[in-house]
């Protein structure tokens, strides 16, 4: 199995429109999915905490990057047979229905 | 591939089954924390009392699927809430004077806010924001609208949904209702002796407004609906277990119960609305019956018959029936003249014109009409028609009865009424040729 990650991107106040039961509702399906067998990890990213850094260590850009089309929002690891399952697999997240997901495979290291 | 090395590594990982959160959290908690918030901060900085919610609300939304549910909940989203309105007065103390005692004070409290919070203290803080919301200063639509939204917890875009409404129709209504809190400084407050009557009277017609607004037979919206009619009970009991409580409280609330009792039953599987009279008696909610009924017994103490009153009683009139051929039609006749004492309005005349066709007959029922027809409000009111058309039909006049039910589905109506009237009319046009 490898494995692969799932890097979520969201634009920006995504969810300011939802209602409280609306928010319940998708946070519910976010659970759901996280419990499934084949989510390994996974992490939410901190809203409005972000920095560039770049060469040298200095500090190039400094966050929140609201003029960005989309930001990260968090990320999964999964294990999937290749990648066409992988695809599969992160079309069933409920992140499909208003952001976009990256999915990366992760080079194993030679054990 | 090394499938059971994957088991093995997903049983260590010890992933609970899936936080489950209660049904309605978010909700519920939406109005419980702007209530609370809003008797710390005051009901001019309300605007950012609901932004200090919908704040936690969010942070939740984006972190408890990857942290999983904090043990409390509720506190962990009171401690967000509360946190975010100092540091937004923070903000905002950079370009004016004045919030800094508000943030000391919102500081101190930190802690002994939170705790009470759990504690479960925030039916004062819910009761007196519900007697803001219906100040009789403010619009009959934005008391409604500000009600469902601050008490409710309901959205923007469900609240346009019930009211069949554009979104920003909502939005301005809200905005501006708002405004007059803050302009007007309608307090966050329980009235005084020399005003509870009429504000008490507001609440209650705004909890049976809402209560109506779910009521009425749904367009695809039902589980919406049936949130705003079992809201609508919780304020309703929550006004009666309080020291404002009159005996119509208790009425109201059995009013609601028993009418709630049968949203189960209202319609069929193909969302078609039931007459009252063809429901399927199992399909009424006991609970809710039992409730009604329990609360109908309490409203009986004391000297006063008010209009809910004679509601409660017309309803329990039909939940007493055991079949629909026991429904006792005189005695909800006279329930029905006695409103028209108390509260007299076109709507109550019509109803009690399908009483009158039970006990008198359909052309008794049609004389009742006959003045209503005149009536302007009654005009667009697609039920007028739809109940002549009834009465005609059973006369006969099929022809007739035809046209009504055409003038019927000529105003504004729900989807499944019209179905349910497109049925009769097309009976009623077999019939007449």
């Amino acid at each position: 199995m490898a494995h692969y990650m799932l890097l979520l991107r969201n634009e920006p106040n995504r969810w300011t429109g939802l209602s409280p039961e609306e928010m319940q509702k998708m946070t519910e399906k976010y659970f759901e999915w996280r419990t499934r067998p084949y989510v390994l990890d996974g992490a939410g990213l901190v809203d409005a905490t972000g920095r560039l850094v770049g060469k040298g260590g200095s500090t190039v850009t400094e966050g929140p990057f609201s003029e960005a089309r989309e930001v990260l929002a968090g990320y999964y690891t999964i294990e999937a047979a290749d990648f066409d399952e992988a695809v599969k697999l992160a079309l069933t997240n409920p992140h499909v229905s208003s952001g976009s997901i990256e999915i990366r495979e992760v080079i194993h290291r030679a054990s | 591939m090394n499938q059971p090395d994957a088991m093995t590594e997903n049983e260590t990982r010890g992933e609970p089954a899936g936080p489950v959160l209660l049904e309605h959290l978010f909700r519920r908690q939406a109005g419980r924390l702007v209530s609370c918030l809003v008797r710390l901060v005051g009901s001019q900085h309300l605007q950012l009392a609901e932004d200090a919610v919908q704040e936690a609300m969010l942070r939740a939304a984006q972190r408890w699927p990857f942290e999983g549910v904090p043990e409390k909940p509720e506190g962990w989203l009171y401690r967000v809430a509360h946190n975010y309105a100092i540091s937004a007065l923070r903000w905002g103390a950079r370009f004016e004077s004045g919030p800094d005692e508000l943030i000391e004070k919102l500081e101190a409290k930190r802690e002994l806010a939170e705790s009470a919070y759990l504690d479960g203290d925030v039916r004062d803080a819910e009761l007196c924001m519900i007697f803001m919301c219906c100040h009789p200063e403010l619009s009959r639509e934005a008391r409604l609208a500000l009600s469902l939204k601050l008490v409710g917890g309901f959205g923007v875009g469900e609240i346009a949904r019930i009211f069949l409404a554009d979104e920003s129709t909502i939005a301005q209504r809200l905005v501006r209702a708002k405004r007059m809190i803050r302009e007007r400084r309608l307090p966050l407050a329980l009235p005084t002796n020399g005003q509870l009557r009429e504000r008490l009277d507001s609440v209650l017609e705004v909890i049976y407004l809402m209560f109506g607004s779910g009521y009425a037979a749904g367009s695809g919206e039902e589980l919406i609906r049936q949130d705003v009619c079992l809201e609508a009970l919780r304020l309703g009991r929550l006004v009666a277990a309080s020291s404002l409580a009159l005996p119509c409280v208790d009425a109201l609330v059995a009013l609601m119960a028993l009418q709630a009792a049968r949203l189960p039953a209202r319609t069929d599987a193909a969302g078609d609305l039931v007459l009252l009279e063809e429901q399927d008696r199992l399909l009424w909610d006991g609970k809710l019956i039992g409730l009604g009924f329990a609360y109908f017994e309490l409203s009986m103490r004391g000297d006063e018959v008010s209009a809910w009153h004679v509601q409660a009683a017309i309803a329990a009139t039909y939940a007493a029936a055991g079949a629909p051929e026991a429904i006792d039609w005189p005695a909800i006749l006279s329930h029905y003249d006695q409103l028209m004492r108390i509260q007299p309005s076109p709507v109550v005349a019509l109803n009690r014109a399908v009483v009158v066709m039970r006990v008198h007959g359909a052309r008794a029922g049609l004389d009742e009409l006959r003045p209503l027809e005149r009536h302007a409000a009654m005009r667009r009111y697609h039920l007028l028609p739809a109940v002549r058309g009834q009465m005609l039909a059973e006369l006969g006049r099929m022809a007739e009865a035809e046209q009504s039910f055409r003038a019927a589905l000529e105003c504004d109506c729900s989807e499944p009424e019209r179905r349910f009237l497109q049925r009769r009319l097309e009976t009623a046009r077999l019939q007449s040729v």
